[in-house]
This record gives structure tokens, C-alpha cells and sequence, in this order.
């Protein structure tokens, strides 16, 4: 690896421009953070309305309007990272369908369509309809929350984000998301069997992705110098060391342990804590696995 | 037609004529670069050499920006250049992202995306780019990969041994060549970046598109 070979020749860059900083900023952390809880929302409402209807039928009101917000903060950050952002309209007229970009965003426009009809069909009290188009809403849900994936995927200059880790991140995001946010919004209208599903969906989607972390963290490494660079930055004194783990923490290994508890202890409250944990720090999660692809220097 | 680049770095001095000639004729705004030429020094004093590097796009075949591209701004020309249309570019900065060369840059002007085009408005009235031209001593050739008489299919035949590109494991199929590179002057891996390598100032990384 190039590592062994730096320390053999001492090859120093002495006179160079200076490097593009940060390409996606933040904006793209809310972006992604937004769509989990967004499409995680219908999935968790989906859920619950086959196994529980009569406790989730007062749900579908909020959980449209949650969705919709989430959707709509999701694709407003998403222009506000265009540095040309009234030409937006471009991707529909110029579509390149090889894009993943192209393609999120007319999944994206249709799911927040059929968003909004949920809205008004839960405003009208049309159960039975509503409960038609949320099957299509959830079946859109899942390449939404996948294109991401493939975005990242798209990006070759970004080794350390593989298909197979980030769109299985992606469900998961989605799932621990969608799953904290409806423990919090569901309040007195779901029953405690309806909040220990929601709490084991919680913490083994907080286990499984808190797994692949792992195994990016210890095994990426030996596979690409890439990867092994980019993980450097999180490892040990790397800028993003405290970050992530602080990420991993919030997210992952606390909800995972008060999952447990509530269930022992049999408390609510230690159940909405484990969702805002991870509802924060997810943010935190996806902002640093962003960022530190971004600090290597291509050329 | 498909128009390819090979730097022979025995060739080069690290004059950087080219990257004056390439801000010259595309007038690249100050902060970008279509073109530009890294210095690596190599060993320990007194046994030290410095290397010089031409890095510009790489035209591949299989371009990564080309297929991010939501509005395909970047699309590819019949002679084989990856050119961009800043026209119909969004700003999305997927190709600056994707590129795995850092050869893609948001113009602080514009806002939209840019890279070297191998001069292609040149190119079209039969001109050489204008970094071929500047070269002094010929490092830089330019011409038809697929003509065996070009001066490039020439140079690429005498030279086959140590014929490379960057980051072959990309898989994009790059159409820029280099004669006598190596790991240290072609991987950006093998040599270390520290505050300070810049000629004028300490600067090592600047905002993209100026803001953000």
C-alpha cells in the first residue's frame, strides 16, 4: 500500500494549488437525514396499520404530515446544495437516466405526490383509500431511500462507499428513523404491544447497521489503501475520530441498551429517550461518513 | 476519431508554460485549475530528486462524470472529449464528486461545473491545445489514439513498457497517457501533503464555487 512505500521514499508534495475543501456539505447530511425519518415514517405506518389498525388509524393524519415535512426539508436542502438552483428544472427536462441523481429526483417528486394525497385522503377520513395508495407509497419508499446508495455508489472517487454497505445503511437508517419518530409521535395512541415492536425494530436496526459500521471500520482497511486512508481519519487522532464515535454511541450502542431496559423495566421513558438519541445522532452518523471521503486528496 | 494525451514526465521541467497557457485560454478563473503541475520531492537530503506531474482530466472512455451527471452538462464529443455544457449545468457538484482524478472544479463565477476540455474549441479549427503548444520541450502529445500513424500511436508503441495511466482499478478507461510515471508521481497516496506547499502562501484547501 501506498502508506508502506511514503515511508520508504519520504515523497513529499512541495509545490502544488491548493485542493478543493468539502464538495457536499452539511446541507447533504439534513438531506439524508430528512429522508430517512421521511420514507421511514411510511414504512413504520405501513407496518402498524397491518398488524394494529385500530391503534394506528389515528396515526395516519400525523405520520402524512411528518412524511410530507420530512420529504419537503429533505428536497429543500437538496436545491439549497445546488449551486445553480433555479436551474432545477433541468433534471427533468434534461434527464440523464443513467444518473442516479436524475432518478432519485423523479421518484422523489412522485413520492412527495403521493405524499400529499395521503394527506388529503387522512384529512378526509378515507381509511380504506388512504390505505390503497400507502401500499404504492411504501413500495416508492424503498428505492427513495436506496437512490442515495447509488448516488454514493456513482461517486468512483469515493471508495469507501460500496452499493451493498450503503444501501443496506440506507433501510436501516430508515427503519431506526422511521421506528424512533413514530415511538415519539405515537404518544397515547399506540398500545404497549405496538411500542415494543416499534422498540425491537429500534434497536435491531441500530444493531445491524451498527455492525457494518464496525466491519467497515475494522475490515475496510485491509482491502483498498483508499479505504484504509479514508477510515485514518476516524481512527485514533483523526479529525473525526470523537465525531464518530460519538455518533456510534448516540445512535447505536445506547438506543440498542435502553431498548433493553424499557423492556425489563417496562418504560416508556426510557423508550422515547433510546428514539431521541438515535433520531440525533443519526445526523451525526451520516455526517461524518460523508465528510471523511471527502478530505482525500484525488490527485 | 479519439483524441488521447500522453505527458512524458523524463520530458518535463515543471516549467508550468502549460498551466499558464491553459489559465491563458480557457480564462480560468483565479483558485481553479484545468491544468496544473504538482512538484513531489523524493528522499532525504543530500539524496533528494523532484518530480514533476501535468494533471489535467483524463477524458476516460468509461467517465465517471459523464454518467453522474443529472442533465448530462458533461457529455462526450464524437472525437472522444469529455466536454461540458455550463449552460445546462445545475451545480450539483456530482461530477466533482465522482471524478476520481480531481479534475473537475465549480467555477467561482459561474457556479457550474468545469474541467479541461483538451481545448476542444481549439481542437474544432484543427489548433492544437494551447498547453501542446506552450510545452517546450514536447512533453505534452496530442492526437488520434486510434490513427497508428498519429504522433501519440507512435509514442505509445516506442514506449509501450512504460506506458501508464491513473488509477487503472477505476475501470474508466482514461484517454491520458503517462511515459516514465510512477507510483509517487501518478498516486496521490504515495507522497504526503503538508501545510505549506503552496508557492505564496499556506493554503492547502479552498472553499468550493467560491461559497457553501
Amino acid at each position: 500500500m501506498a502508506h508502506e512505500i511514503l515511508s520508504a521514499t519520504n515523497a513529499v508534495v512541495t509545490l502544488d494549488v491548493a485542493l478543493p475543501g468539502i464538495v457536499w456539505p452539511w446541507l447533504v447530511t439534513v438531506n439524508m437525514w430528512a429522508k430517512s425519518i421521511g420514507t421511514g415514517v411510511i414504512f413504520m405506518l405501513f407496518v402498524l396499520l397491518r398488524m394494529y389498525p385500530e391503534q394506528a388509524g389515528k396515526l395516519r393524519l400525523p405520520a402524512s404530515i411528518a412524511a410530507f415535512v420530512f420529504i419537503n426539508i429533505f428536497l429543500l436542502f437538496t436545491l439549497a446544495d445546488l449551486h445553480q438552483p433555479f436551474r432545477m428544472w433541468h433534471i427533468f427536462v434534461y434527464s440523464n437516466w443513467t444518473s442516479a441523481i436524475a432518478i432519485g429526483s423523479v421518484m422523489a417528486s412522485t413520492f412527495l405526490g403521493l405524499l400529499t394525497l395521503l394527506g388529503y385522503l387522512a384529512w378526509k377520513k378515507d381509511g380504506e383509500t388512504f390505505d390503497k395508495v400507502l401500499l404504492w407509497t411504501t413500495i416508492l419508499a424503498i428505492p427513495v431511500t436506496l437512490y442515495t446508495a447509488s448516488l454514493m455508489a456513482q461517486c468512483t472517487a469515493r471508495e469507501l462507499w460500496q452499493m451493498p454497505a450503503e444501501s443496506a445503511q440506507m433501510i436501516l437508517a430508515a427503519l431506526l428513523a422511521g421506528s424512533a419518530f413514530m415511538l415519539l409521535l405515537g404518544g397515547n395512541k399506540l398500545g404497549d404491544e405496538a411500542k415494543n415492536l416499534l422498540g425491537i425494530i429500534l434497536g435491531l436496526s441500530a444493531l445491524m447497521a451498527f455492525i457494518i459500521y464496525m466491519s467497515e471500520y475494522i475490515f475496510g482497511p485491509m482491502k483498498a489503501e483508499e479505504i484504509a486512508a479514508t477510515i485514518g481519519y476516524v481512527k485514533n487522532n483523526g479529525p473525526y475520530a470523537v465525531m464518530f464515535w460519538v455518533g456510534q454511541w448516540m445512535t447505536y450502542i445506547l438506543p440498542m441498551m435502553l431498548v433493553v431496559l424499557s423492556r425489563v423495566g417496562k418504560s416508556e421513558s426510557i423508550l422515547k429517550l433510546a428514539a431521541i438519541l438515535a433520531l440525533v445522532g443519526l445526523a451525526v452518523v451520516k455526517h461524518v461518513w460523508l465528510m471523511i471521503p471527502q478530505l482525500l486528496p484525488m490527485s | 476519431m479519439q483524441l488521447g494525451f500522453l505527458v512524458d514526465l523524463h520530458l518535463c521541467m515543471g516549467c508550468k508554460g502549460c498551466e499558464i497557457a491553459c489559465k491563458v485560454e480557457n480564462e480560468v478563473p483565479l483558485s481553479t485549475w484545468r491544468l496544473r503541475v504538482k512538484y513531489v520531492d523524493v528522499g532525504t537530503f543530500p539524496e533528494t530528486k523532484r518530480t514533476f506531474t501535468p494533471l489535467r482530466c483524463n477524458h476516460c472512455e468509461n467517465a465517471p462524470c459523464e454518467r453522474i451527471c443529472p442533465v448530462s452538462a458533461l457529455h462526450y464529443l464524437e472525437n472522444g472529449i469529455v466536454n461540458i455544457d455550463k449552460e445546462r449545468c445545475i451545480g450539483c457538484a456530482g461530477c466533482v464528486m465522482a471524478c476520481p482524478y480531481g479534475a473537475i472544479y465549480i467555477d467561482p463565477q459561474t457556479q457550474t461545473a468545469d474541467k479541461c476540455t483538451y481545448c476542444a474549441h481549439r481542437v474544432a479549427s484543427s489548433m492544437m491545445p494551447a498547453c501542446v503548444v506552450a510545452c517546450p520541450v514536447q512533453a505534452n502529445i496530442f492526437g488520434d489514439l486510434e490513427d497508428p500513424t498519429s504522433n501519440i500511436s507512435k509514442y505509445i508503441q516506442k514506449n509501450q513498457g512504460s506506458v501508464q495511466v491513473r488509477k487503472p482499478e477505476k475501470g474508466t478507461n482514461p484517454h491520458h497517457f503517462y511515459v516514465g510515471g510512477g507510483n509517487i508521481t501518478l498516486n496521490p497516496l504515495a507522497s504526503r501533503r503538508e501545510n505549506g506547499h503552496n508557492l505564496f502562501n499556506n493554503i492547502t484547501t479552498l472553499p468550493v464555487g467560491g461559497h457553501h
